[in-house]
């Protein structure tokens, strides 16, 4: 027996290339299969208003939030049904959906989705909803500037109902361990961050690896706070303004003197939380709950307090989420009845201590619940005043946001600073140019 | 059967007729029942054709569509012919990110096909618990790439991770697996070896198991050694296995996304961007639908042409 006496397979040429195509159109068909997405699902009945929420917390945050929609029942007899949405994929998922006018009626989604499907016309505005918080009071207990943003020229775009807030934290016993003051300014985050590399901590704690935004938000976090940030007060693209390359610079010298670790750029969220965790972390950029989130809650992990950029500037970012409506819906007034009694009900979220998010209402950042945690209390009154958004130094948040919140050009941007590769103008120059590729003017 | 009936029979099958047929000269039945055939058939195959046609066929002509305009995933935009492909073409990132799929994917192919061959062969042997062995080794296969991402990740991400630190314990400093442009390199690549030599092992041990032993009892009469029997005898045998499982690779390695994208997310500074994870960052996180489906159609082409190549070899082998 040899090779040519191998029996001969029914292998025909067309047959192999119709496999081969097959096999071989999966990119394209990944690229483009927007007909597979999420169609929803529950209740698309007239007078049931469908309501789509994202895993923002815990499984028992969605398991609320479900009981909260389905407990609606409107003056009309109007019904609410719940369905999450996982966060990949999540902007096909409703693109798909709003094409096939399968979407939903009412949406929580990414920050500046809202925004995005308003220029396609599919958002219906949310005036009227802002009308009837006026007269139910609920529009007073906004905390200052949290609605804002979200009015276009045409009108309230979109209603936030929780804030995701950056803000410095630290690990109490490290600083007491190098026996350093907590940083006030930048020149004592880079001596307190000397000092904790001493004692095996890092100062400036922060990952960049798969689906990880934090160093993505420490970057325009270190702008922002120096009077800088990704856009003039006019909404331009302004990346290579003094404040910010003095911010990057600043950046730059904390990358070399071993403040980063240097294995941060591959640090997926759950490394960075780990980093918190072991107590290699002293210091940096977080979220909300961050003793919750990292699984310690020995009273170690502290929020920090603001620091002051060499000019005296004093700010951190904000991610507004908020609640859509859209215009494919089984009745507008439904819809807007839906929101504002949601709206009523989102304190039970944090009642029952579901949130890793700051609340939108003064009343529920006073409730025991919340006000319990120290830590709450000083974000909402000493972060929250001076928090800025992705727009700044513009003011209005708009569809283009979302193409340099977790986009390649910011993501590379990132990447480049905290490993040191380049010198803060030649990366905000290569920043510019890729966002001038993908913003829409 | 009676004999008459039986004779009867004979003689109509000689003329070519059916029993019960009505004896219709045998050129002119044979095109009736070829153009009813054609019929039947045709009525068979609409069902997958039209299921062809809507998996396959809807999605690329909606794919060309978008490729050829500006819009995005809601709205088809202007139409701006090759200018996406051209954008494309003329980006560093492209080319970079081709050079990293070339890469991972001739170490993912050839490195998976090595050690699947190394295994394959070993496991011929009589080794004791040989067959746990086998289920044993293709638990990367099978386990979801989701968690032995996780697993490589927790292995390797930190400083303090456990390869690090045992290199570390050796005195051989502390690499970063993921951190280090090269090494995240060669750390998913090594990834994809992992996951993907089970395969490898699957493939060559079934073309293995139909190669006569009495080959290899005559190569070693006619004193061939071992390194001749493997040269001469094995491998021209696997060479038709060995052709489809590269061709099968290749397209695995060109269009893996989670490998990929879970372990490295394509950094650091794209050192580890393939062109389907840039596909996929361009349409979803760049929101630049036309581009992303054009560097996606690029993949495809380029993807037939290097299959049909290796199916001429198949072909050329057969022959041999």
């Amino acid at each position: 027996m040899n090779a040519s006496s191998e029996p001969r397979r029914s292998f025909s040429r067309r047959g192999f290339l119709g496999l081969t195509a097959a096999a071989a159109s999966v990119p394209l068909l990944a690229a483009c299969g927007g007909g597979s997405a999420s169609q929803g699902g529950g209740g698309g009945a007239a007078g049931t208003v469908k309501f789509w929420d994202m895993p923002w917390a815990t499984p028992a945050y969605n398991d609320a939030a479900k009981s909260i929609a389905e407990g609606f029942s409107g003056a009309s007899g109007s019904k609410a049904s719940y369905q999450i949405i996982q966060w990949n994929n999540f902007y096909q998922t409703f693109s798909s959906a709003i094409a096939s006018k399968t979407g939903p009626a009412v949406s929580t989604g990414g920050g500046f989705q809202a925004f995005q499907f308003e220029q396609q016309g599919q958002i219906a505005y949310a005036d009227k909803v802002i009308d009837k918080l006026k007269a139910n009071g609920q529009f007073d207990d906004f905390l200052p500037g949290v609605l804002d943003p979200f009015k276009s020229d045409k009108g309230y775009v979109a209603v936030p109902w929780q804030l995701d807030m950056r803000v410095f934290w630290y690990r109490k016993s490290l600083f007491e361990k190098a026996n350093v003051a907590l940083p006030t300014d930048w020149p004592s985050l880079l001596e307190a961050g000397k000092a904790l590399k001493k004692v095996g901590a890092f100062g400036f704690t922060t990952g960049a690896g798969a689906g990880n935004n934090y160093a993505n938000h420490s970057m325009i976090m270190m702008m922002v706070n120096n009077g800088g940030g990704v856009f003039n007060k006019d909404g331009e693209l302004d990346l290579l303004n003094d404040r910010n390359v003095e911010a990057m610079e600043f950046v730059l010298e904390l990358v070399s003197n071993g403040i980063v670790d240097p294995a941060a750029v591959s640090y997926t969220t759950d490394n960075m939380s780990a980093q918190w965790k072991d107590g290699k972390a002293g210091y940096g950029l977080f979220q909300v709950n961050v003793p919750q989130r990292v699984g310690d809650t020995s009273g170690d992990l502290l929020v920090a307090d603001p620091i002051k950029g060499p000019h005296g500037d004093k700010a951190t970012i904000v991610f507004p989420n908020n609640i859509m409506m859209y215009t494919n819906t089984p009745s507008q007034d439904a819809s807007e009845e839906f929101l504002v009694y949601y709206l009523g009900q989102l304190k039970q979220l944090w009642q029952k201590k579901l949130m890793s998010a700051l609340p939108v209402f003064k009343s529920i950042t006073e409730m025991p619940e919340f006000a319990d945690d120290p830590n709450n209390v000083k974000i909402v009154k000493d972060w929250q005043p001076i928090a800025k958004t992705f727009a700044s130094q513009g003011s209005k948040l708009n569809a283009n946001l979302a193409a340099l919140d977790g986009g390649q050009a910011l993501n590379q941007f990132s990447q480049t600073i905290i490993t040191g590769k380049a010198d803060a103008k030649t990366a905000l120059q290569t920043f510019q140019s890729g966002l001038e590729s993908v913003l829409k003017k | 059967m009676s004999s008459t009936t039986a004779q009867s029979g004979l003689a109509r099958a000689r003329r070519g007729v059916a029993p019960g047929g009505s004896g219709t000269a045998p050129g002119k039945r044979k095109s009736k029942l070829s153009a009813q055939a054609t019929r039947t058939f045709f009525w068979l195959l609409l069902p997958s054709m039209v299921l062809l046609v809507l998996i396959h066929g809807y999605p690329l002509i909606y794919a060309a569509v978008q490729a050829t305009h500006d819009g995005d995933l809601l709205q088809t935009g202007n139409f701006v012919g090759v200018q996406n492909f051209s954008t494309v073409l003329t980006s560093p990132a492209f080319w970079k990110a081709a050079q990293f799929t070339l890469w991972f994917t001739i170490v993912g192919v050839f490195g998976s096909w090595l050690v699947g061959l190394g295994l394959a062969l070993l496991l011929r042997t009589k080794i004791p618990a040989g067959n746990t062995f086998k289920v044993l080794l293709l638990l990367p296969w099978v386990v979801p790439i989701v968690v032995s991402s996780t697993a490589w990740n927790w292995l390797v991400a930190t400083p303090d991770s456990l390869i690090p630190a045992l290199f570390r314990n050796l005195g051989l400093g502390t690499p970063l697996f993921l951190a280090d442009p090269t090494l995240a390199s060669i750390t998913v690549m090594a990834f994809k070896v992992w996951v993907s030599f089970p395969f490898m092992m699957m493939m060559i041990s079934a073309a293995l198991a139909s190669v006569d032993t009495t080959v290899y009892e005559a190569a070693s009469m006619d004193g061939a050694s071992r390194w001749q029997q493997f040269t001469q005898i094995t491998l021209p045998l696997i060479a038709r296995s060995t052709y489809i499982s590269w061709i099968l690779m290749t397209i695995f390695c060109v269009n893996d996304f989670p490998t990929i994208y879970l372990l490295t997310g394509g950094g650091p500074v794209n050192a580890t961007t393939s062109l389907v994870v840039l596909a996929y960052r361009t349409v979803f996180q760049d929101f630049a639908t036309g581009p992303g489906v054009a560097i996606a159609f690029l993949m495809t082409m380029t993807l037939v042409v290097i299959s049909v190549i290796l199916y001429r070899q198949i072909r050329k082998s057969s022959v041999e």
